[in-house]
């Protein structure tokens, strides 16, 4: 298992144990406190996503019309019509773009804010508040503050680079400028998540390094690189899995922003694809066969990461 | 090899020891074997369209009044149509079924053809419902295999919107707008010229509906998207609307926008072509005086939409009975006049239309007027491939974004919606077609 | 390895030098014996912690500070006016930055038009219950993951992360279908119960867990103190801060579930708030967004109410251990 690297797994390399209880094979006590601890949470797991999942799998292999009692068995046909689709790579690509920018976006401006509304300025209670405030509204609400943004002929940005004499390109209209829209706005409303972590962390690390350094007369930015960094570790190996898994999972932005499109897929992620096959096109079997393939992938993004942060 | 869904779906479920015993009980179809019968109580699903949540809770009150042992409930079932559907989806694979439901002009037919729905001329004889009142096109929507399944309710059509006072400006009559899309183009430079440069007309884009709006333009050129189950879009005629879409967004006199309405009421372009659900909404948020106008024919040039009323067909047969019933009721010539004046649909009686409070809403409100006569002119029902064939709709409004704001071929483009949508009815219809 | 996964462990040699017999000093407890530390030291601490760095430095925090709080708070100005404008004043070309004519109303329609009382009481029936049986869940399974040895617990563990990979629209169908079977349908505990499972909370609390000095954990176990002491007295006045970020995403979370909740309430007898506010939207033509925004920021407020309350304690967290340190 520790092979797989998940952070932490492998912390009996780590913390050596006391040597007394190395050669027993398992610690009855520990054990059974340890079912006591974990198992009803765990039980809670397995039943409402675990069997759901399993379920879905199995699906996949059923042609499903959501509507319909029948479901018939058609083997692999759902998954050779996603590979076979060049919409799905596409759909695919954007995903990756998506979930690539909102996890290293919001990891680095995150991280960035709590250390500057970690120090001692005025006011900075007031701007944690609003840094923390988009993480909480509705995407509905975000969706329609962001027109008045975004939109080409009455918004902000439009505004804004009309003082430059610089024409503003139609964000809704152009396929990569709508995926950079919705992207923009996802980060923005999910950094209080980022900020909030990073700023516990903060709160929480051993302040002795800190006054080593202090002693020491090291400079602010190797400080950073040397101590902060180092002790915020876990924290970012922590942020990077779980952003990367919320941010596979948008949804409520881009329905309310775009509905997917323009050109019927450019913002389309693949959960959304899942969504629209799925309630939409009740395509069930084949919606499940789309989430089955995106279960994988995040599976590999996931052990892969984790692999790299091993590694570093 | 084939599975009923309730077992097959408790069958995974399995691990969880109470679900095993009550899925053995059931398979027999969608509905939910427990709550088959029910207790009288109707619950009606619906998403409040048109703001209307006053409206259908006072004429609940009014039917509960009058049928204190079939009282019905409100169900708050959802923000939008897809939403409803979600949830009467959910409800199939186990939970307790509605009574009635609302369901859109692209949800309700995949209802009907899994049979999760129930055809409702056996049960408007049986209680008395005079369906030759019912507006004759906004029937004949929900007719498949010689059934309707759905009862009209929440009913829609698209509407011309111009600003007065540029027309004015322009020269042009302000009592009415082009009679077809060549006189549109006529017209066209001189609306832009008199608007400072702004578009002539915008329409919503193919993520909002594009895919409706313009169905009324292909088949005022003698084009449609499908004869049936067959795809026309590359039909010469269908081929020529696109072009004309394509060449008009190119010379500036039609834009195509995410906000359509809201571009048209800041005065951002002096046509608007929408449903009649906005003019409520344009009334209030619009500074200048507009009018409304037919779509430009020949007709018919206007597709309907909106929401019907439908039955699901796993409930028990006095269940039934009591909905058609409460459905019948609640589309009375008195409540539809009422529901249509408060939320902008249209009144779905013929009866409704000659009712004196109609006629004199209708003398105040000329722009109500306007979507009234043309449901009579200039309406019919919509493409099997846009509102038969799932993922209809969003995929000829991509299509059509790659003709507008994309630039491609229209040729091409509407070869690729051809070969795409045989390819749906082919996979996903044409095996459950009686 | 081992220095690389664990911040603890990454600098080993800063670990104060703690008498493996004794409870370490840690932040929030006061250790028999430890001496109180001196007005200077305390000066420099808060000096450290705060940063105050050069003049030059503070300026730029300043000016860093304001940029982000005109792009937070620019979005969030539109959600506001917004709610106090009528239905034509929102849109218009200019942007009109003031409402005119100023319409509060906003607001009395969506307390007067909806069960905007029960709606709320439901969400905060349902936000308590999940956020207490999640933080519990959460912390003690963290704590089992972390500081305990029992067969199976890497697989367990690979599994828990594994289950936040799930998006919940391909489970939302299934579990229903169970949900109603049990006649679950439109109760509390049919939204509740299939929420109550936590992944994020318990991999938060544990990586937490695992980064506190291992002097501690072994001082506690060598002094055979049991379970719950360790707990209460060792590990958790060590973690305030995380258990307050925990508490605080677990509230918003539940605050705002949409899909589940959507699906099992059928009337108003548990309807959460955003559920209920979805009436304000109009499905078909223009939704006067002015209600709709209105209702935001009601359902909005209690959560920034939440985070002050909780960033105070995070804040606490810092200075208990700043001062008895």
């Amino acid at each position: 298992m520790s092979a797989l690297g998940i952070p932490g797994i492998d912390r009996d390399d780590a913390i050596p144990d006391p040597p007394r209880r190395r050669r027993r094979a398992t610690n009855w006590r520990h054990a059974a406190l340890a079912a006591v601890l974990v198992l009803p949470n765990m039980a809670l797991l397995f039943l409402f996503t675990y069997r759901p999942l399993i379920d879905n799998i199995r699906i996949s292999f059923y042609h499903w019309n959501i509507s319909s009692p029948r479901m018939t068995f058609v083997g692999l046909d759902n998954y050779t019509r996603y590979f076979s689709d060049p919409e799905s790579w596409q759909i695919m690509l954007q995903t990756l773009l998506f979930t690539g920018a909102a996890v290293i976006g919001s990891m680095v401006i995150g991280l960035a804010l709590a250390l500057l509304l970690d120090r001692a300025l005025k006011g900075r209670n007031l701007v944690r508040a609003v840094v923390f405030a988009p993480y909480v509204i509705s995407g509905a609400a975000i969706g329609v503050a962001f027109q008045f943004v975004f939109d080409p002929n009455f918004g902000l940005v439009q505004d804004i680079l009309g003082w430059f004499s610089i024409a503003s390109p139609n964000f809704y209209q152009h396929r990569w400028w709508a995926l950079f829209m919705v992207t923009f706005t996802y980060i923005w409303k999910n950094l209080g998540y980022t900020f909030v972590i990073y700023l516990a962390a903060l709160q929480g690390r051993r302040s002795d390094l800190d006054e080593a350094a202090e002693i020491d007369k090291t400079p602010p930015w190797r400080r950073f690189w040397r101590i902060t960094l180092p002790q915020l570790r876990g924290t970012t190996v922590f942020l990077s899995i779980t952003v990367l898994l919320n941010s596979f999972q948008v949804f409520d932005i881009i329905q309310v922003m775009t509905a997917g499109g323009p050109y019927e897929t450019a913002t389309t992620t693949m959960v959304y694809q899942v969504y629209q096959e799925t309630f939409v096109n009740s395509q069930a079997g084949y919606g499940s066969a789309v989430a089955t393939v995106m279960f994988v992938v995040v599976l590999i993004i996931t052990v892969a990461q984790a692999r790299l942060q091993k590694e570093n | 090899m084939t599975f009923t869904r309730r077992s097959f779906i408790s069958l995974a479920g399995a691990t969880a020891a109470t679900a095993s015993l009550a899925a053995c009980a059931g398979g027999s179809g969608a509905g939910a074997g427990a709550s088959d019968g029910g207790d009288g109580a109707i619950e009606f699903w619906s998403n409040h369209p048109g703001g209307s949540k006053d409206l259908e809770e006072a004429m609940i009150a009014a039917w509960n009044e009058a049928n204190p042992d079939t009282p019905a409930t409100l169900v708050t079932a959802g923000a939008n149509y897809e939403e409803i559907s979600q949830k009467v989806n959910a409800a199939l694979t186990g939970g307790r079924l509605p009574d009635v439901f609302i369901t859109s002009d692209v949800t309700w037919f995949n209802f009907a053809l899994n049979e999760a729905t129930t055809p409702l001329d056996e049960l408007w004889t049986a209680n008395d419902v005079d369906s030759d009142d019912i507006v004759d096109t906004l029937r004949e929507d929900y007719l498949f295999d010689g059934k309707h399944y759905g009862m009209p309710y929440c009913r829609s059509t698209c509407l011309m919107y111009f600003n007065s006072d540029v027309l004015a400006a322009a020269g042009l009559p302000t009592d009415r707008g082009p009679e077809t899309w060549e006189e549109f183009a006529q017209w066209a430079p001189a609306l832009v010229a008199a608007n400072g440069g702004k578009p002539a007309l915008v329409v919503p884009d193919g993520s909002n509906y594009l895919d409706w709006y313009f169905q009324g333009m292909a088949w005022a050129f003698g084009g449609a998207y499908s004869e049936e189950w067959t795809p026309t879009f590359s039909s010469p005629e269908t081929v020529a609307a696109g072009q004309f879409l394509k060449e008009q967004a190119a010379a500036g006199h039609i834009a195509v926008d995410a906000n359509a309405d809201n571009t048209f009421s800041i005065g951002g372009a002096s046509g608007l072509l929408q449903s009649t659900g906005s003019l409520g909404g344009l009334t209030e948020a619009a500074a200048f005086p507009f009018i409304t106008t037919f779509l430009p024919g020949p007709s018919p040039a206007c597709p309907t939409g909106g929401g019907g009323l439908a039955i699901p067909a796993g409930i028990s047969e006095e269940r039934k009975n009591n909905a058609m019933r409460f459905v019948d009721f609640i589309t009375s010539t008195e409540n539809t006049i009422t529901f249509s004046q408060g939320t902008g649909y249209m009144p779905m009686r013929k009866s409704a239309l000659e009712h004196a409070d109609e006629v004199a809403f209708l003398t105040e409100n000329p722009n109500a007027q306007t979507a009234i006569d043309q449901l009579a002119a200039n309406t019919a029902s919509q493409d099997y491939a846009r509102v038969f064939v799932p993922g209809g709709g969003a995929r000829i409004g991509g299509g059509l974004d790659r003709i507008t704001i994309g630039g491609e071929e229209v040729a091409t483009v509407f070869a690729s919606l051809d070969k795409e949508t045989q390819d749906v009815i082919d996979r996903d219809i044409t095996p459950l077609l009686p | 390895m081992s220095t690389a996964l664990s911040p603890a462990a990454a600098s080993p040699a800063a670990v104060p030098s703690a008498a493996p017999k004794a409870l370490p000093p840690t932040p929030g407890t006061q250790a028999a014996g430890e001496p109180p530390m001196n007005a200077r030291q305390s000066a420099r601490r808060r000096a450290i912690s705060g940063d105050g760095g050069s003049p030059v430095g503070r300026a730029f925090g300043y000016g860093a500070m304001v940029l982000t709080a005109l792009v937070f708070l620019l979005p969030l100005y539109f959600i506001l006016i917004t709610s106090l404008k009528t239905h034509g004043d929102i849109y218009s070309d200019p942007i009109s930055w003031i409402p005119d004519p100023f319409a509060p109303e906003n607001f009395s329609t969506v307390m007067n038009n909806l069960n905007f009382g029960t709606y709320l009481r439901n969400s905060i029936i349902i936000t308590a219950i999940l956020t207490i049986v999640e933080v519990t869940l959460g912390v003690l399974s963290a704590y089992g993951f972390a500081f305990l040895r029992f067969p199976g617990r890497d697989l367990l563990f690979l599994l828990l992360i594994g289950s936040l990979m799930v998006p919940n629209q391909i489970t939302i169908i299934s579990n229903y279908s169970m949900v109603a079977q049990w006649g679950w349908r439109n109760t509390f505990a049919g939204i509740i119960v299939p929420l109550a499972g936590v992944a994020f909370g318990a991999f938060l609390m544990r990586n937490h867990f695992l980064s506190l000095p291992t002097e501690i954990m072994e001082a506690a176990e060598m002094d055979s103190a049991g379970f719950f002491r360790t707990l209460f007295k060792v590990v958790l006045p060590m973690s305030w801060p995380t258990v307050s970020a925990f508490v605080l995403i677990t509230v918003v979370t539940e605050w705002n579930q949409y899909l589940w909740p959507f699906l099992i309430a059928s009337d108003d007898s548990v309807m959460p708030l955003p559920i209920g506010l979805t009436q304000l939207q109009n499905s078909e033509g223009m939704t006067n967004w002015g209600p709709v925004m209105a209702g935001t920021i009601i359902t909005t407020l209690p959560m920034l109410l939440v985070f002050i309350l909780l960033q105070k304690q995070m804040i606490k967290g810092l200075t208990a251990g700043a001062v008895k340190g």
